[in-house]
């Protein structure tokens, strides 16, 4: 089918009780498994915006210029934006009946993308973590509407993070507010490059999409870089953090931010502490199990929490396991050197099974839907 | 823990009809476990000599000796360090290297200052910094340590490390060893830690071919490579023992006791014989060195012998990193090295 905005709407209101039911209901109701969205790449370091279905079959695998991290679809158009990563000044719209690139997004002359990016709930608005590369470190949120005539989206604004090296963000329960993960990490134009490790102001911020800063926390440990987020159904934050300091510290590497309470700690033991190598990749939260999942891919090693216990449901190892989605079931994890794996984390035992998906070249994050 | 995991909708392989399997498993039951073995049975007679110097009339040369051996076996083990001893902080555990501020011997000091006599209790909870064999090679060979006249303040922590040594290899031959462990984890396919034997074998040749990466740094940063070529003596591994070359030695003999192994899978036998001919080169320039590395690097006439040898590594490592990985299939890294 040609790509063309009214066949695009019609989608659109074909998918348009998706959002109200889920994505896995969607695809159960086709006869298909669920759809993986990734950033992938192959032997020969040729970038991808992927869409596999869980069974192992491929959508698209649509190559593009610049590595992505993070996705985040639209809430009832099969639209998708891949989202470069640091310090990328490109993202990329994907249309997600055959991995149609739609749009590739340039960021603003001063500005980069950090890899992370979220759709509003209505569907007209985008918001990106960004680098003000003027002021380098300085986060900005910036502000896209999809123009439904031209299929693009048009950088409309932006407001502070209020922070510094702003990383993932999440909606918050309301759809209205968003948890940023400011890594108070200053890098510069087209680098990688950490400047600041003697001096890092890692922050959590809740605030509005408008700009508006509800709350400010910080972790305990100024080296202690809060990178990734989940939001939990009842509006708790997990943060995982990549900490900056000595490799055979002991630092905490998740906390918890429960409704009504402080940013806190979340107490696992020191022995996985340990297995984790200072670095957590992706979080996810499985609300109605109250399951908190984690990858740590520089330890080779996947786990799995209770979210209100703390008590550990998995703790095993996973070559560079990857990103991590909520299934029904429990939990998909892909991995950027071995087999995908799905734990099924509803009776006693926890079982797992190895996805029929390729093997190894995901990168850190997916989006299951 | 809720429960352990169990593996589903799995189909076992026979260990014959797979050569990579089969490779995987000799390079488990051969080289690995025997590895990790000699290390440990090198701790435990570390711990011996400690007893025989400190506890009876044994001369310092004979714990001098038995560090050695424990240091060569654990740098025999670098390029060969998949499953526990990589996991958990446990490799810091065994030596803290590179130290840059000279850690080692403030921290040692400030502990030993701290408890009088130093207690096994208060060692093991200590920093990795002090409990390793760079701390034991501190109190032995340091210009500033006076061992044979101050045993009273220094064999507790000779004592103390030679144990701590020895109750981490102990801790890993027994992941190694246990059902479902290590070794199993390396020869029973599919497992909770690999998938196939393919993952695993790849998951060896990496650790491999980092460990040569690794040699590079060891023998380039005193060169000053990453100094704008000026030497830094003091940041070459085990220089108070002046065993920098002894431990480069024994690391490029436990990458080719792993490429020994793998050689058979290679199709390309042009690309095998290079490999051959690089690890042979380069030991060969190894065991011509002269002198310590320590003192190597402070003379400049030394320069175009180091950097000969630097070129070796590199050839090797370019060799095994990308045409290994090329003709074997194997993929060398993603989000582990690279992540965000």
């Amino acid at each position: 089918m040609p790509l063309t905005r009214r066949t695009l709407l019609s989608a659109g209101a074909a998918l348009a009780g998706v959002a109200a039911v889920g994505g896995w209901s969607f695809w159960q109701g086709r006869g298909q498994s669920p759809l993986l969205l990734s950033a992938r790449n192959d032997d020969a370091g040729q970038h991808y915006c992927a869409g596999y279905f869980l069974d192992g079959k491929q959508a698209f695998a649509t190559p593009v210029r610049e590595r992505c991290h993070d996705i985040t679809r639209h809430p009832f158009l099969p639209l998708a934006l891949f989202v470069g990563r640091r310090p990328s000044r490109e993202s990329y719209l994907i249309d997600l009946r055959d991995g149609t690139l739609v749009q590739t997004l340039h960021s603003e002359p001063q500005r980069h993308f950090y890899g992370h990016a979220v759709f509003h709930r209505q569907g007209e608005w985008l918001y990106a973590t960004e680098n003000d590369l003027s002021d380098p470190g300085r986060g900005v949120l910036g502000r896209y509407r999809l123009d439904l005539d031209a299929l693009r989206l048009v950088r409309d604004g932006e407001v502070p993070t209020h922070g510094v090296g702003p990383h993932q963000l999440k909606w918050m329960p309301d759809g209205e507010s968003l948890v940023i993960a400011n890594g108070g990490i200053r890098t510069e134009s087209d680098s990688r490059e950490k400047m600041n490790l003697d001096a890092m102001a890692p922050s959590l911020v809740i605030m509005d999409r408008h700009g508006e800063r509800f709350s400010k926390e910080t972790p305990e440990h100024r080296q202690n870089s809060i990178r990734h987020l989940a939001v939990a159904d009842d509006g708790t934050v997990v943060s995982g953090q990549q900490y900056q300091g000595p490799a055979w510290d002991s630092v905490p590497l998740l906390a918890i931010k429960r409704p009504g309470q402080p940013y806190q700690t979340f107490p696992v033991a020191t022995e996985q502490l340990a297995m984790m190598n200072q670095y957590t990749a992706s979080i996810a939260i499985h609300s109605e199990q109250r399951l908190v999942a984690m990858t740590a891919p520089r330890a080779n090693r996947f786990f799995v929490w209770d979210l209100d216990t703390a008590e550990t449901v998995v703790d095993t190892p996973m070559s560079d396991c990857a990103g991590v989605g909520v299934v029904p079931s429990g939990f998909a994890v892909t991995s950027g050197q071995g087999r995908c794996r799905h734990f099924d984390c509803r009776g006693a035992t926890v079982t797992s099974e190895w996805l029929d998906l390729p093997s190894g070249w995901w990168d850190n994050h997916l989006w299951l839907s | 823990m809720r429960s352990a995991i169990v593996l589903g909708c799995v189909v076992l392989l026979a260990a014959c009809s797979n050569p990579r399997q089969e490779v995987t498993s000799q390079l488990a039951q051969q080289v690995l476990l025997p590895a990790h073995q000699q290390w440990h049975d090198r701790n435990a007679a570390l711990v011996q000599a400690v007893k025989g110097f400190c506890e009876g009339d044994a001369e310092r040369a004979s714990v001098a000796q038995a560090f050695m051996a424990s240091q060569q076996g654990w740098s025999y083990l670098q390029p060969l360090m998949v499953g526990p001893l990589s996991e958990g902080n446990r490799s810091w555990q065994v030596q803290f290297y590179p130290d840059k501020r000279n850690m080692v011997a403030q921290q040692a000091e400030a502990l030993l200052d701290s408890h009088d006599p130093l207690t096994q209790q208060a060692l093991d909870g200590a920093s990795v910094v002090v409990q390793g064999l760079t701390a034991f090679e501190y109190v032995l060979f340091d210009d500033s340590v006076d061992l044979q006249a101050d045993k009273a303040r220094y064999c507790p922590m000779l004592m103390g490390i030679a144990h701590h040594q020895q109750g981490l290899s102990g801790e890993v031959m027994a992941l190694w060893e246990e059902a479902g462990g290590m070794l199993a984890q390396l020869t029973d396919f599919p497992n909770d830690r690999y998938a196939s034997a393919e993952e695993a074998l790849g998951g060896v040749l990496r650790v491999q071919i980092t460990g040569v990466d690794v040699l590079k740094k060891k023998l380039g940063t005193p060169m000053g490579r990453l100094n704008q070529g000026v030497a830094q003596p003091y940041q070459a591994e085990a220089w108070r023992s002046r065993q920098s070359v002894a431990s480069l030695q024994a690391s490029l003999a436990g990458a080719q006791a792993v490429w020994e192994r793998v050689r058979s899978l290679v199709s390309d036998g042009e690309l095998a014989g290079k490999i051959d001919q690089a690890y042979a080169e380069t030991r060969d320039k190894l065991e011509a060195l002269p002198a310590p590395l320590f003192e190597l690097v402070q003379d400049p006439a030394n320069q175009p012998l180091l950097q000969d040898l630097y070129r070796s590594l590199d050839t090797l490592e370019t060799l095994q990193q990308a045409e290994l990985a090329s003709d074997l299939g194997i993929q060398i890294g993603f989000n582990a090295n690279d992540g965000d």
